[in-house]
Protein backbone atom coordinates (compact mmCIF):
# COMPACT_ATOMS: atom_id res chain seq x y z
CA UNK A 1 0.00 0.00 0.00
CA UNK A 2 1.57 2.89 -0.82
CA UNK A 3 1.24 5.76 1.56
CA UNK A 4 2.02 9.63 0.68
CA UNK A 5 4.52 11.46 2.90
CA UNK A 6 2.82 13.89 4.53
CA UNK A 7 5.43 15.18 6.80
CA UNK A 8 8.13 16.35 5.05
CA UNK A 9 9.86 19.89 6.56
CA UNK A 10 11.42 21.86 3.52
CA UNK A 11 13.57 23.78 6.12
CA UNK A 12 13.40 27.06 4.03
CA UNK A 13 10.33 28.04 4.05
CA UNK A 14 7.14 27.65 6.61
CA UNK A 15 4.85 26.75 3.26
CA UNK A 16 5.57 24.72 0.76
CA UNK A 17 6.69 26.22 -2.61
CA UNK A 18 5.15 25.46 -5.84
CA UNK A 19 6.22 26.72 -9.11
CA UNK A 20 5.71 25.90 -12.79
CA UNK A 21 8.13 23.07 -13.60
CA UNK A 22 6.16 20.76 -15.91
CA UNK A 23 7.76 21.00 -19.49
CA UNK A 24 9.56 18.16 -18.78
CA UNK A 25 7.87 16.73 -16.26
CA UNK A 26 5.04 14.87 -18.51
CA UNK A 27 7.76 12.65 -20.09
CA UNK A 28 10.09 12.01 -17.26
CA UNK A 29 7.38 11.93 -14.08
CA UNK A 30 5.99 8.68 -14.92
CA UNK A 31 9.63 7.05 -14.80
CA UNK A 32 11.27 9.02 -12.05
CA UNK A 33 8.43 8.34 -9.91
CA UNK A 34 8.42 4.97 -10.25
CA UNK A 35 11.70 4.94 -9.75
CA UNK A 36 11.49 6.90 -6.95
CA UNK A 37 8.61 4.67 -5.33
CA UNK A 38 10.62 1.53 -4.26
CA UNK A 39 13.52 3.46 -2.50
CA UNK A 40 11.49 5.51 -0.39
CA UNK A 41 9.11 4.47 2.09
CA UNK A 42 6.28 5.69 0.12
CA UNK A 43 5.24 7.51 -3.31
CA UNK A 44 7.46 11.00 -3.40
CA UNK A 45 4.18 12.89 -4.28
CA UNK A 46 2.40 14.99 -1.70
CA UNK A 47 -0.98 15.25 -1.42
CA UNK A 48 -3.49 18.09 -1.43
CA UNK A 49 -7.00 18.23 -1.20
CA UNK A 50 -8.64 21.91 -2.67
CA UNK A 51 -12.14 22.99 -2.85
CA UNK A 52 -14.00 24.64 -5.58
CA UNK A 53 -16.18 26.72 -3.96
CA UNK A 54 -19.09 28.03 -6.08
CA UNK A 55 -21.37 30.80 -5.51
CA UNK A 56 -24.68 29.43 -7.64
CA UNK A 57 -26.47 32.19 -9.68
CA UNK A 58 -29.66 34.43 -7.97
CA UNK A 59 -30.93 35.63 -10.67
CA UNK A 60 -31.52 34.39 -14.47
CA UNK A 61 -29.17 35.11 -17.58
CA UNK A 62 -30.26 37.58 -20.02
CA UNK A 63 -31.96 36.86 -23.04
CA UNK A 64 -29.96 36.95 -26.54
CA UNK A 65 -32.09 38.40 -29.43
CA UNK A 66 -32.79 35.39 -30.68
CA UNK A 67 -34.68 34.00 -27.44
CA UNK A 68 -36.51 37.65 -27.54
CA UNK A 69 -37.96 37.24 -30.67
CA UNK A 70 -38.70 33.50 -29.95
CA UNK A 71 -40.73 34.29 -26.12
CA UNK A 72 -42.36 37.11 -28.31
CA UNK A 73 -43.00 34.54 -30.75
CA UNK A 74 -44.48 32.10 -28.60
CA UNK A 75 -46.94 34.32 -26.64
CA UNK A 76 -48.51 35.40 -30.00
CA UNK A 77 -49.28 31.90 -31.05
CA UNK A 78 -50.61 31.38 -27.50
CA UNK A 79 -52.93 33.82 -27.57
CA UNK A 80 -53.95 33.18 -30.94
CA UNK A 81 -54.87 29.66 -29.96
CA UNK A 82 -56.66 30.33 -26.74
CA UNK A 83 -59.93 31.58 -25.49
CA UNK A 84 -61.64 34.38 -24.19
CA UNK A 85 -60.94 34.83 -20.29
CA UNK A 86 -63.75 36.52 -18.52
CA UNK A 87 -61.68 40.27 -18.31
CA UNK A 88 -61.46 40.25 -22.30
CA UNK A 89 -65.17 39.24 -22.68
CA UNK A 90 -66.09 42.02 -20.29
CA UNK A 91 -63.85 44.26 -22.43
CA UNK A 92 -65.68 43.22 -25.51
CA UNK A 93 -68.94 43.85 -24.14
CA UNK A 94 -68.27 47.06 -22.83
CA UNK A 95 -66.68 47.95 -26.09
CA UNK A 96 -69.88 47.18 -28.38
CA UNK A 97 -72.17 49.05 -25.22
CA UNK A 98 -70.17 52.06 -25.82
CA UNK A 99 -70.40 51.85 -29.06
CA UNK A 100 -74.21 51.44 -28.92
CA UNK A 101 -74.52 54.48 -26.85
CA UNK A 102 -71.83 56.65 -29.18
CA UNK A 103 -74.39 55.51 -32.03
CA UNK A 104 -77.66 56.64 -30.76
CA UNK A 105 -76.68 59.08 -28.28
CA UNK A 106 -81.01 60.48 -27.40
CA UNK A 107 -81.83 56.57 -26.23
CA UNK A 108 -81.38 57.30 -22.67
CA UNK A 109 -79.89 53.79 -21.42
CA UNK A 110 -80.66 53.62 -17.49
CA UNK A 111 -76.88 53.11 -15.08
CA UNK A 112 -76.94 49.51 -14.69
CA UNK A 113 -73.51 49.68 -16.58
CA UNK A 114 -70.58 49.32 -13.88
CA UNK A 115 -69.26 52.54 -12.98
CA UNK A 116 -65.57 50.71 -12.89
CA UNK A 117 -64.50 50.03 -17.09
CA UNK A 118 -62.08 47.53 -17.87
CA UNK A 119 -59.76 50.29 -18.32
CA UNK A 120 -59.98 51.90 -15.18
CA UNK A 121 -58.90 48.32 -13.77
CA UNK A 122 -55.99 48.07 -15.40
CA UNK A 123 -54.71 51.50 -15.02
CA UNK A 124 -55.33 50.29 -11.42
CA UNK A 125 -53.39 47.08 -11.34
CA UNK A 126 -50.48 49.23 -14.03
CA UNK A 127 -49.98 51.76 -10.76
CA UNK A 128 -49.32 48.97 -8.27
CA UNK A 129 -46.94 47.37 -10.26
CA UNK A 130 -45.21 50.54 -10.83
CA UNK A 131 -44.86 50.95 -7.04
CA UNK A 132 -43.28 47.82 -6.56
CA UNK A 133 -39.43 48.25 -6.54
CA UNK A 134 -37.74 45.10 -7.64
CA UNK A 135 -34.13 44.49 -6.70
CA UNK A 136 -31.35 45.41 -9.22
CA UNK A 137 -30.35 42.81 -11.58
CA UNK A 138 -26.90 44.53 -11.90
CA UNK A 139 -25.54 45.58 -8.71
CA UNK A 140 -23.08 48.22 -7.43
CA UNK A 141 -20.45 45.81 -6.60
CA UNK A 142 -20.79 45.20 -10.80
CA UNK A 143 -20.49 48.80 -11.67
CA UNK A 144 -17.11 48.77 -9.00
CA UNK A 145 -16.16 45.79 -10.27
CA UNK A 146 -15.31 44.83 -6.97
CA UNK A 147 -13.93 41.38 -7.20
CA UNK A 148 -14.10 40.82 -3.62
CA UNK A 149 -18.03 40.75 -3.41
CA UNK A 150 -20.25 38.28 -3.41
CA UNK A 151 -23.18 40.49 -5.07
CA UNK A 152 -21.51 40.84 -8.75
CA UNK A 153 -22.93 39.05 -11.83
CA UNK A 154 -25.71 37.42 -9.96
CA UNK A 155 -26.18 35.52 -13.25
CA UNK A 156 -23.16 33.75 -13.30
CA UNK A 157 -21.50 31.04 -10.74
CA UNK A 158 -18.47 32.39 -8.98
CA UNK A 159 -15.81 30.51 -7.93
CA UNK A 160 -13.16 30.95 -4.87
CA UNK A 161 -9.35 31.83 -5.57
CA UNK A 162 -7.25 32.65 -2.93
CA UNK A 163 -3.83 34.38 -3.06
CA UNK A 164 -0.80 31.98 -1.54
CA UNK A 165 2.42 33.17 -0.69
CA UNK A 166 4.82 30.77 -1.90
CA UNK A 167 8.49 31.23 -1.04
CA UNK A 168 9.09 34.29 -3.47
CA UNK A 169 6.38 33.93 -5.35
CA UNK A 170 2.64 35.35 -4.57
CA UNK A 171 0.10 32.25 -6.53
CA UNK A 172 -3.53 33.01 -6.97
CA UNK A 173 -4.93 29.17 -6.51
CA UNK A 174 -7.52 27.36 -5.37
CA UNK A 175 -8.17 27.26 -1.72
CA UNK A 176 -6.16 23.97 -1.00
CA UNK A 177 -4.77 22.05 2.66
CA UNK A 178 -2.16 19.41 2.86
CA UNK A 179 -3.58 15.59 3.63
CA UNK A 180 -3.08 14.16 6.30
CA UNK A 181 -3.13 10.92 7.13
CA UNK A 182 -6.42 9.52 9.21
CA UNK A 183 -9.09 12.01 7.04
CA UNK A 184 -10.31 11.41 3.77
CA UNK A 185 -9.97 13.73 0.75
CA UNK A 186 -13.05 15.24 0.95
CA UNK A 187 -12.08 15.84 5.08
CA UNK A 188 -8.89 18.01 3.93
CA UNK A 189 -11.67 20.09 1.60
CA UNK A 190 -13.46 20.70 4.25
CA UNK A 191 -10.58 21.66 6.35
CA UNK A 192 -9.92 23.90 4.34
CA UNK A 193 -13.22 25.76 4.30
CA UNK A 194 -13.28 25.92 7.97
CA UNK A 195 -9.55 27.09 8.50
CA UNK A 196 -10.41 30.04 4.82
CA UNK A 197 -13.54 31.40 6.61
CA UNK A 198 -13.01 31.20 10.23
CA UNK A 199 -16.74 28.88 10.11
CA UNK A 200 -18.09 31.39 8.74
CA UNK A 201 -18.81 30.03 5.48
CA UNK A 202 -21.36 27.11 4.53
CA UNK A 203 -20.94 24.69 2.06
CA UNK A 204 -22.79 22.02 0.16
CA UNK A 205 -20.69 19.56 -0.55
CA UNK A 206 -21.50 17.47 -3.46
CA UNK A 207 -20.32 14.22 -2.92
CA UNK A 208 -17.18 12.45 -2.14
CA UNK A 209 -15.42 11.89 -5.29
CA UNK A 210 -12.85 14.43 -6.61
CA UNK A 211 -14.38 16.37 -9.52
CA UNK A 212 -10.29 16.62 -11.54
CA UNK A 213 -6.92 16.48 -9.88
CA UNK A 214 -3.42 18.46 -11.17
CA UNK A 215 -0.06 17.38 -10.35
CA UNK A 216 3.13 19.09 -10.89
CA UNK A 217 6.56 18.63 -9.72
CA UNK A 218 8.71 21.23 -7.84
CA UNK A 219 11.43 23.09 -9.62
CA UNK A 220 14.68 20.97 -9.37
CA UNK A 221 15.78 22.95 -6.73
CA UNK A 222 13.40 22.33 -3.70
CA UNK A 223 13.15 18.24 -4.90
CA UNK A 224 14.27 15.94 -2.30
CA UNK A 225 14.55 12.07 -2.50
CA UNK A 226 10.82 12.18 -0.65
CA UNK A 227 9.04 14.84 -2.35
CA UNK A 228 9.25 15.29 -6.06
CA UNK A 229 6.22 16.75 -6.54
CA UNK A 230 2.59 17.51 -5.49
CA UNK A 231 -0.86 16.16 -6.52
CA UNK A 232 -3.81 18.43 -5.89
CA UNK A 233 -7.08 16.73 -6.31
CA UNK A 234 -10.38 19.39 -6.76
CA UNK A 235 -13.82 18.62 -4.66
CA UNK A 236 -16.97 20.52 -5.42
CA UNK A 237 -19.19 21.93 -3.42
CA UNK A 238 -22.14 24.93 -4.05
CA UNK A 239 -21.73 28.21 -1.47
CA UNK A 240 -25.02 28.08 0.92
CA UNK A 241 -24.95 30.83 3.25
CA UNK A 242 -21.94 32.71 4.27
CA UNK A 243 -19.64 35.42 3.81
CA UNK A 244 -15.58 36.63 4.22
CA UNK A 245 -15.97 38.93 7.12
CA UNK A 246 -15.14 42.65 6.03
CA UNK A 247 -12.19 42.81 8.09
CA UNK A 248 -10.01 39.98 6.60
CA UNK A 249 -7.27 40.56 4.36
CA UNK A 250 -8.88 42.46 1.72
CA UNK A 251 -6.47 41.07 -0.90
CA UNK A 252 -6.69 37.31 -0.71
CA UNK A 253 -9.32 36.27 -1.93
CA UNK A 254 -11.46 36.77 -4.79
CA UNK A 255 -15.05 35.69 -6.43
CA UNK A 256 -14.48 34.95 -9.93
CA UNK A 257 -16.56 33.89 -13.06
CA UNK A 258 -14.98 31.25 -15.72
CA UNK A 259 -13.71 33.90 -18.15
CA UNK A 260 -12.06 35.60 -15.39
CA UNK A 261 -10.21 33.03 -14.36
CA UNK A 262 -7.28 33.60 -17.43
CA UNK A 263 -6.77 36.84 -15.47
CA UNK A 264 -5.38 34.29 -12.26
CA UNK A 265 -4.09 31.19 -12.37
CA UNK A 266 -1.87 29.63 -14.18
CA UNK A 267 -2.06 28.39 -17.90
CA UNK A 268 -1.71 24.95 -16.67
CA UNK A 269 -3.45 24.78 -13.99
CA UNK A 270 -6.30 26.99 -16.02
CA UNK A 271 -6.98 24.26 -18.05
CA UNK A 272 -7.61 21.13 -15.26
CA UNK A 273 -9.30 23.80 -13.80
CA UNK A 274 -11.75 24.66 -16.76
CA UNK A 275 -12.59 20.50 -17.90
CA UNK A 276 -14.13 20.73 -14.28
CA UNK A 277 -15.93 24.05 -14.32
CA UNK A 278 -19.35 24.16 -15.66
CA UNK A 279 -19.92 27.42 -18.41
CA UNK A 280 -23.37 28.22 -17.90
CA UNK B 1 -76.41 -29.57 47.93
CA UNK B 2 -79.58 -30.44 49.29
CA UNK B 3 -78.98 -29.48 52.75
CA UNK B 4 -76.89 -26.06 52.08
CA UNK B 5 -80.09 -25.21 49.80
CA UNK B 6 -82.74 -26.17 52.63
CA UNK B 7 -80.89 -24.44 55.30
CA UNK B 8 -80.74 -21.46 53.03
CA UNK B 9 -84.51 -21.13 52.76
CA UNK B 10 -84.85 -21.70 56.65
CA UNK B 11 -82.30 -18.93 56.96
CA UNK B 12 -84.25 -16.79 54.70
CA UNK B 13 -87.37 -17.71 56.34
CA UNK B 14 -86.18 -16.66 59.97
CA UNK B 15 -84.49 -14.05 58.54
CA UNK B 16 -88.15 -12.37 57.46
CA UNK B 17 -88.98 -13.74 61.23
CA UNK B 18 -91.75 -9.89 60.55
CA UNK B 19 -93.21 -11.68 57.39
CA UNK B 20 -95.61 -14.21 56.95
CA UNK B 21 -95.32 -17.78 55.26
CA UNK B 22 -94.35 -17.95 51.33
CA UNK B 23 -98.17 -18.69 50.89
CA UNK B 24 -99.41 -15.37 52.47
CA UNK B 25 -96.69 -13.58 50.98
CA UNK B 26 -98.21 -14.20 47.15
CA UNK B 27 -101.44 -13.18 48.23
CA UNK B 28 -100.17 -9.38 49.14
CA UNK B 29 -100.52 -6.08 46.92
CA UNK B 30 -98.01 -6.06 44.42
CA UNK B 31 -96.11 -2.93 45.52
CA UNK B 32 -94.92 -4.87 48.21
CA UNK B 33 -93.72 -7.71 46.01
CA UNK B 34 -91.00 -6.45 44.06
CA UNK B 35 -88.17 -6.24 47.44
CA UNK B 36 -90.02 -8.53 49.39
CA UNK B 37 -90.24 -11.16 46.37
CA UNK B 38 -86.56 -10.78 45.86
CA UNK B 39 -85.65 -13.77 46.86
CA UNK B 40 -88.92 -15.89 44.90
CA UNK B 41 -87.89 -14.68 41.83
CA UNK B 42 -84.66 -16.09 42.28
CA UNK B 43 -86.73 -19.19 41.78
CA UNK B 44 -88.55 -19.46 38.59
CA UNK B 45 -91.98 -19.83 39.09
CA UNK B 46 -93.55 -19.40 36.07
CA UNK B 47 -90.98 -21.00 33.69
CA UNK B 48 -92.79 -22.78 30.30
CA UNK B 49 -90.71 -25.63 28.60
CA UNK B 50 -87.57 -24.24 26.27
CA UNK B 51 -88.72 -23.56 22.35
CA UNK B 52 -86.58 -25.86 19.93
CA UNK B 53 -84.51 -24.11 18.08
CA UNK B 54 -84.95 -24.02 14.30
CA UNK B 55 -82.23 -26.11 12.21
CA UNK B 56 -83.00 -23.97 9.61
CA UNK B 57 -81.41 -20.47 10.84
CA UNK B 58 -78.23 -20.97 10.76
CA UNK B 59 -78.08 -21.68 7.30
CA UNK B 60 -80.41 -18.34 7.08
CA UNK B 61 -77.88 -16.35 8.42
CA UNK B 62 -75.13 -17.67 6.77
CA UNK B 63 -77.39 -16.91 3.22
CA UNK B 64 -78.18 -13.21 4.71
CA UNK B 65 -74.40 -12.35 5.33
CA UNK B 66 -73.18 -14.00 2.14
CA UNK B 67 -75.67 -11.85 0.17
CA UNK B 68 -74.00 -8.48 2.00
CA UNK B 69 -70.82 -9.51 1.47
CA UNK B 70 -71.21 -9.78 -1.92
CA UNK B 71 -73.22 -5.99 -2.29
CA UNK B 72 -70.28 -4.95 -0.36
CA UNK B 73 -67.68 -6.57 -2.79
CA UNK B 74 -69.65 -4.69 -5.89
CA UNK B 75 -70.07 -1.47 -4.18
CA UNK B 76 -66.18 -1.57 -3.75
CA UNK B 77 -65.26 -2.88 -7.04
CA UNK B 78 -67.46 0.14 -8.54
CA UNK B 79 -66.23 2.79 -6.32
CA UNK B 80 -62.39 2.72 -7.35
CA UNK B 81 -62.88 6.41 -8.27
CA UNK B 82 -59.30 7.69 -10.16
CA UNK B 83 -58.33 10.65 -8.49
CA UNK B 84 -59.19 13.42 -11.44
CA UNK B 85 -56.47 15.29 -12.73
CA UNK B 86 -58.15 18.78 -12.86
CA UNK B 87 -55.73 20.08 -15.25
CA UNK B 88 -57.54 18.27 -17.93
CA UNK B 89 -61.19 18.27 -16.78
CA UNK B 90 -62.22 21.69 -19.04
CA UNK B 91 -64.64 23.77 -16.77
CA UNK B 92 -67.81 23.67 -19.21
CA UNK B 93 -68.42 27.21 -19.76
CA UNK B 94 -65.17 27.56 -21.36
CA UNK B 95 -66.65 25.62 -24.03
CA UNK B 96 -68.78 28.27 -25.34
CA UNK B 97 -69.39 29.50 -28.79
CA UNK B 98 -69.00 33.06 -27.51
CA UNK B 99 -65.66 32.63 -26.09
CA UNK B 100 -64.13 31.04 -29.18
CA UNK B 101 -61.50 33.99 -30.97
CA UNK B 102 -62.24 34.51 -34.96
CA UNK B 103 -59.83 32.69 -37.08
CA UNK B 104 -56.66 34.61 -37.84
CA UNK B 105 -55.61 34.67 -41.34
CA UNK B 106 -51.99 35.06 -41.51
CA UNK B 107 -50.55 37.10 -44.08
CA UNK B 108 -47.68 35.22 -46.22
CA UNK B 109 -44.86 37.13 -44.54
CA UNK B 110 -45.94 36.43 -41.28
CA UNK B 111 -46.06 32.65 -41.54
CA UNK B 112 -42.53 33.27 -43.89
CA UNK B 113 -40.76 34.83 -41.26
CA UNK B 114 -42.40 32.59 -38.22
CA UNK B 115 -41.27 29.24 -40.06
CA UNK B 116 -37.89 31.14 -40.42
CA UNK B 117 -37.43 31.78 -37.26
CA UNK B 118 -38.69 28.34 -36.31
CA UNK B 119 -35.85 27.18 -37.90
CA UNK B 120 -32.83 29.17 -36.49
CA UNK B 121 -34.56 28.27 -33.01
CA UNK B 122 -34.20 25.07 -33.64
CA UNK B 123 -30.50 25.09 -34.83
CA UNK B 124 -29.88 27.45 -31.81
CA UNK B 125 -31.40 24.75 -29.64
CA UNK B 126 -29.25 21.95 -31.21
CA UNK B 127 -26.04 24.05 -30.83
CA UNK B 128 -27.00 24.46 -26.41
CA UNK B 129 -27.57 20.90 -26.25
CA UNK B 130 -24.73 20.17 -28.07
CA UNK B 131 -22.39 22.71 -26.00
CA UNK B 132 -23.89 21.22 -22.69
CA UNK B 133 -23.39 17.87 -23.89
CA UNK B 134 -19.59 18.50 -24.64
CA UNK B 135 -19.15 20.19 -21.18
CA UNK B 136 -20.69 17.08 -19.04
CA UNK B 137 -18.90 14.53 -20.98
CA UNK B 138 -15.69 16.83 -20.27
CA UNK B 139 -16.69 17.12 -16.34
CA UNK B 140 -17.00 13.38 -15.96
CA UNK B 141 -13.23 12.65 -17.78
CA UNK B 142 -12.11 14.99 -15.33
CA UNK B 143 -13.68 13.04 -12.78
CA UNK B 144 -12.30 10.16 -14.01
CA UNK B 145 -8.70 10.74 -14.36
CA UNK B 146 -8.92 11.80 -10.97
CA UNK B 147 -9.90 8.60 -9.45
CA UNK B 148 -7.99 7.02 -11.43
CA UNK B 149 -5.17 9.27 -10.36
CA UNK B 150 -5.83 8.70 -6.49
CA UNK B 151 -6.29 4.77 -7.34
CA UNK B 152 -2.64 4.86 -7.93
CA UNK B 153 -2.34 7.02 -5.09
CA UNK B 154 -3.70 4.70 -2.33
CA UNK B 155 -6.46 2.01 -2.45
CA UNK B 156 -8.06 3.13 0.58
CA UNK B 157 -8.60 6.68 -0.68
CA UNK B 158 -9.89 5.74 -3.63
CA UNK B 159 -12.55 3.11 -2.24
CA UNK B 160 -13.61 6.47 0.04
CA UNK B 161 -13.88 8.20 -2.62
CA UNK B 162 -16.06 6.10 -4.75
CA UNK B 163 -18.51 5.78 -1.55
CA UNK B 164 -22.03 6.93 -1.80
CA UNK B 165 -22.71 10.26 0.12
CA UNK B 166 -26.14 9.63 2.39
CA UNK B 167 -25.67 13.49 3.22
CA UNK B 168 -26.25 14.64 -0.63
CA UNK B 169 -29.67 13.59 -1.10
CA UNK B 170 -32.39 15.03 -0.97
CA UNK B 171 -30.80 17.74 -2.72
CA UNK B 172 -33.42 20.82 -2.67
CA UNK B 173 -32.22 24.13 -4.03
CA UNK B 174 -34.22 27.31 -5.30
CA UNK B 175 -32.80 28.07 -9.00
CA UNK B 176 -32.78 31.63 -10.01
CA UNK B 177 -35.15 34.23 -10.60
CA UNK B 178 -35.72 37.48 -12.09
CA UNK B 179 -34.66 39.81 -9.56
CA UNK B 180 -32.61 39.42 -6.87
CA UNK B 181 -34.23 39.16 -3.08
CA UNK B 182 -34.81 42.66 -1.44
CA UNK B 183 -32.84 42.75 1.99
CA UNK B 184 -35.17 44.68 3.84
CA UNK B 185 -38.85 43.27 2.25
CA UNK B 186 -42.06 43.69 3.93
CA UNK B 187 -44.18 41.81 2.80
CA UNK B 188 -48.28 42.50 3.08
CA UNK B 189 -50.60 41.72 5.85
CA UNK B 190 -52.90 38.77 5.73
CA UNK B 191 -53.83 35.39 6.07
CA UNK B 192 -52.80 32.43 3.67
CA UNK B 193 -56.05 30.45 3.30
CA UNK B 194 -54.98 27.24 1.41
CA UNK B 195 -57.83 25.93 -1.03
CA UNK B 196 -56.45 23.18 -3.00
CA UNK B 197 -58.45 20.40 -2.91
CA UNK B 198 -57.05 17.05 -1.73
CA UNK B 199 -58.37 13.94 -3.01
CA UNK B 200 -57.68 11.04 -0.71
CA UNK B 201 -58.43 7.27 -3.14
CA UNK B 202 -59.67 4.64 -0.39
CA UNK B 203 -58.48 1.38 -1.14
CA UNK B 204 -60.32 -1.77 0.25
CA UNK B 205 -57.95 -4.16 1.09
CA UNK B 206 -59.18 -8.41 1.02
Amino acid sequence: MAAPVGRTVLGVTKGWRRLEGLRTASLGSRSLSLAAAPSSSGSPWRLLGALCLQRPPLVSKPLTPLQEEMGALFQQIEVERSRYSDHELRALDEARRLAKKKADLNDEEDDEQDILLVQDLEDVWEQKFLQFKPGARVTEADKKNDRTSLQRKLDRNLVLLVKEKLGDQDVWMLPQAEWQPGETLRGTAERTLATLSENNLEAKFLGNAPCGHYKFKFPQALRTESSLGAKVFFFKALLLTGDFSRTSKKDHHVWVCKEELGDYLKPKYLTQVRRFLLDL
Amino acid sequence: MAVAALGASARALRLRSGLLGPWQTQMREAHQRAALLSFWELIPMRAEPLRKKKKVDPKKDQAVKDRLKKRIRRLEKASQELIPIEDFIIPAKLLDKTRQRPKVELPFEESERRALLLKKWSLYKHQEHEKERDAITSMLESQQEALQELKLISPELHEEATKRDPNLFPFEREGPDYTPPISSYQPPEGRYHDITKVYTQVEFKR
